[in-house]
């Protein structure tokens, strides 16, 4: 890689060195200030480049996409741009986000326009998921799990400083997490196709269910007569579990790979490939209870359930890849008119004569107070609405990068929302993530109606 | 009660809360857009159907107004709407004009669910979303064929799985090829034009289930296709096979014309079907998804031998199943197909829908051959037959401008 490298850089001196697993690459090399060392990246893996300038004082630090393989160098005359921007591991002292200047100035920096709280060590790779603890437990710890193979935990205080409590690690990235409802053990799913229980008193973690590909979603169902955890499966299944037996208390089968899913006791809803949606009761046992026709045109992303004015799962709200949500109610008096869907996350708002970009809905998460929802998208922003006025409440600026993740904590003071590249760009190639760190903020956020 | 002022002005924030009167606010909407409520249109479905000479599905249900009703398009929600963009609306706007007969609000409707389906291929295109998604066109139908579900979670599973191995490019060429099917996929649904629509049409109305489990148990690669596997190739890179079909989703087209060359037609190329009407409905199958073909396989292993290419597999798939019948009918009489036409949909939906997880083609098949209410109209007994058809129909591949306008007879059938 090295070689193939500095024949890239025709005209340059410079010499090489690389680390040991040779993904990373020290350019020494003398530029004249202007010229610009452009990188082509064709993946998606981050590779940290440090390149001291000879003749100046700065030095860049750029963080490019970047194969790991030498092949990447071998288009000829391959212009390398490097995107300078910051670092991997939390700090971030962020250079220009254009290629051009490199030394040291700073364009916008749309890393946390909202100055929300940054929660202090996040992880090193995209959240998918984030998890408040129940009202059980006093304070307010805040969950995640990444890309990174971990899950992560944070007490987060009421000024809003965030202090890393714990982590426990899978052996594939995490996608879902939740918690049990007395707050001493967390679920989390991960795609190496297993489920584990975190019991933060001991800090242990234990296998509790086992799929046949990663698990997507995990939630904890809390019954008069029963409790236990519901995994839902890229292997078209959903099955429950009793946390102390290594078999399932009982298998369901999906239509297709569950892609979300949501449970507010007796009602769960999943939503899979396909345009599939499935409403389950759980008194007694679980079982299916309806398949809805589904109300989007594009494959389910997030689904997240409210409930009415007597506090009873009513309803939910379905998002999609398509920058829409859809809500929908269980059993309304007048269908047609009581589910509708409502477009979010474009470019052009409701402009719909011009092309605009079309961002997937990330996330859903409901006030448990007040019964607004909030949407996070691909588009790096994350939108507040009231579905009963029919209104959108407020809109965030945009980060830089998208929002893959987003909660409520119990009482609907905190909002925390997760800013991570959440693979969205993957169909073109010409796009360079700026970075794939990842930062989330914890905004205090307090509610009026209107 | 007061009249509401913002109402008046089109912005009232309570809507159906608000204590002040709404003078006509159904189907008014205030004044902004026009479409009345969908009760019009429902009035208007229950009502016989009738084939022109364009070929109707016979169950043609209403089009759901995309995202509930536009009762609740009340003004000042910028950010909302009845979730139908200026396209769809435009769609299902003119078919509840009240005013239309039934016969070309029907054929109007398809032609603006034709529309619709261009606008959003090409909005799908611009708009840079999410490629790896299925579609389809109004709420109650089922997915457009040859397009599957990724999500980008699995998509990213897929690459950290080949960074372990290394073996990156191998990840980015099975993207590219699933990119340029997708690609693909969407230039052939935007140069629909209106017969290939309806076929389109017909057989998405035909099963609502058909999302459902159609992938699941597909055995493409039956001796009778002349695979053309090349682009199958990309995603069985992939460890998930979302659904195998897929992979043979855009191949799937080609092997329907590998087979019967008398179609001689791509499966983009409309031309060739335009010219040929009684080719009109052969066309179907090749719409359909691969699945479809798949299933198709096991029960009609005489797929390339006998003339039944077009009609037997659709009965075991029941989404081709209803249209096809018509179309073979169109030619001779519509009347006459008219109302036997609507019966094996419903008997074949039904069966279909009963068996379809299971893939057991077979049984749905033998079902509708048990079925005598219905034989009549599906098959032609064998002396009505012509010689000419009859040779056709026990050929193996049907030779262009001479396909039989009459279903096939039952006792040529190969199960």
């Amino acid at each position: 890689m090295a070689a193939s490298v500095a024949s890239a850089l025709t005209g340059y001196t410079s010499g090489f060195s690389s680390d040991a697993s040779g993904r990373s690459l020290t350019i020494l090399g003398s530029l004249s200030q202007g010229n610009v060392l452009e990188l082509l990246c064709y993946t998606y893996r981050c590779l940290q480049l440090t390149l001291s300038l000879f003749s100046s004082k700065c030095f860049i630090r750029c963080v490019c996409t970047h194969s790991a393989q030498a092949s990447i160098c071998d288009t000829p005359g391959a212009v390398l741009r490097a995107r300078a921007k910051m670092s991997l591991f939390g700090t971030t002292s962020g250079f220009g986000s254009g290629g051009t200047s490199m030394f040291g100035s700073t364009t916008t920096d749309n890393h946390n326009p909202m100055k929300d709280i940054e929660v202090t060590s996040s992880p090193d790779d995209s959240i998918g998921c984030l998890s408040f603890s129940p009202p059980t437990l006093p304070g307010n710890f805040l969950i995640a799990g990444s890309w990174a193979n971990d899950v992560r935990c944070w007490e987060v205080q009421d000024s809003g400083q965030t202090i890393p409590k714990a982590q426990q690690m899978h052996t594939g990235p995490v996608l879902d997490v939740c918690w049990s409802d007395d707050g001493s053990k967390v679920f989390t799913a991960s795609c190496d196709k297993t489920a584990k229980m975190w019991d933060l008193n001991s800090n242990q973690a234990i296998q509790i269910a086992q799929h046949d590909a990663p698990v997507k979603t995990i939630h904890w169902i809390k019954a008069p007569n029963y409790s236990c955890v519901m995994t839902g499966s890229w292997d078209k299944t959903l099955k429950f579990w009793d946390t102390r037996s290594s078999n399932p208390m009982m298998v369901l089968q999906l239509p297709e790979r569950c892609y979300c899913a949501d449970v507010i006791y007796p009602m769960a809803v999943v939503a899979t490939a396909e345009r599939g949606l499935i409403v389950y009761q759980l008194e007694n046992q679980p079982s299916e209870f309806r398949r809805i026709e589904s109300p989007l045109k594009h494959q389910h992303r997030c689904v997240a359930i409210f409930k009415d004015k007597q506090n009873k799962p009513t309803g939910f709200a379905l998002g999609s890849i398509e920058g829409r949500v859809a809500i929908h109610y269980i059993n309304p008096p007048n269908p047609a008119k009581d589910n509708f869907t409502f477009k979010c996350h474009r470019s052009n708002g409701t402009n719909t004569s011009a092309p605009q970009d079309i961002y997937a809905v990330n996330g859903i998460a409901f006030h448990p107070v007040h019964g607004t929802l909030a949407t996070v998208g691909s588009d790096g922003r994350f939108s507040f609405w009231d579905k009963d006025a029919r209104t959108k409440l407020k809109t965030s600026e945009q980060l830089d990068q998208p929002i893959s993740a987003c909660c409520f904590n119990h009482n609907g003071n905190i909002f925390a929302y997760a800013s991570s590249y959440d693979w969205s760009k993957a169909c073109c190639f010409s796009y360079v993530p700026l970075s794939l760190n990842t930062t989330w903020s914890v905004g205090q956020k307090s509610w009026n109606r209107l | 009660m007061t009249i509401c002022q913002f109402f008046l002005q089109g912005r009232c924030r309570f809507g159906d809360r608000c204590w002040n009167e709404h003078p006509g606010a159904r189907g008014a909407g205030g004044g902004r857009q026009q479409q009345p409520s969908g009760s019009n249109r429902r009035g208007w479905n229950t009502t016989s159907q009738r084939y022109s000479n364009v070929i109707q599905p016979s169950s043609f249900s209403k089009p759901t107004p995309w995202g509930g009703s536009r009762d609740q398009e009340k003004p000042s929600f910028a950010a909302f709407d009845s979730g139908e963009s200026a396209s769809r609306n435009r769609g299902f706007g003119l078919s509840q004009n009240p005013f239309a007969s039934p016969g070309s609000d029907d054929q109007k409707d398809d032609k603006k669910l034709l529309e619709g389906i261009v606008k959003d291929m090409e909005v799908w295109e611009s708009s840079g979303q999410w490629m790896f998604s299925v579609y389809s066109p109004v709420k109650k139908k089922p997915n457009i064929s040859g397009f599957t579900d990724i999500s980008p979670e699995e998509l990213r599973l897929e690459y950290h799985n080949f960074l372990t191995s290394n073996n990156l490019q191998s990840y980015r060429n099975s993207v590219q090829q699933l990119i340029n099917q997708w690609r693909n996929r969407v230039n052939e649904l935007k140069s629909l034009n209106t017969s290939t629509a309806i076929a389109l049409d017909g057989v998405n109305q035909a099963a609502p289930s058909f999302g459902f489990g159609n992938r699941q148990t597909v055995t493409f690669g039956s001796p009778g296709f002349p695979v053309n596997n090349s682009s199958s190739n990309s995603a069985q890179n992939f460890s998930f096979k979302p659904s195998s079909g897929f992979a043979t989703a855009s191949s799937g087209s080609t092997p329907v014309f590998g087979n019967t060359p008398a179609f001689g037609a791509v499966p983009a190329a409309s031309s060739a079907i335009a010219a040929a009407t009684p080719t009109f409905g052969l066309r179907k199958p090749e719409i359909t998804s691969a699945a479809s073909f798949s299933f198709k396989t096991p029960a009609a292993s005489g797929f390339g031998s006998s003339g039944f290419s077009g009609f037997s597999p659709s009965m075991a798939a029941s989404p081709v199943g209803s249209p096809v019948a018509p179309a073979f009918g169109s030619g001779s009489s519509a009347a006459g197909f008219g109302s036997p036409g609507s019966q094996p949909h419903t008997a074949f939906s039904k069966s279909s829908s009963d068996t379809f997880g299971n893939s057991s083609v077979p049984a749905s098949l033998s079902f509708s051959l048990g079925n005598t209410t219905t034989d009549n109209a599906l098959f032609t007994p064998k002396d009505q037959l012509t010689a000419e058809e009859l040779e056709q129909f026990q050929s193996k591949k049907f030779t262009l401008g001479k396909i039989p306008l009459k279903p096939p007879p039952v006792e040529l059938l190969n199960i």
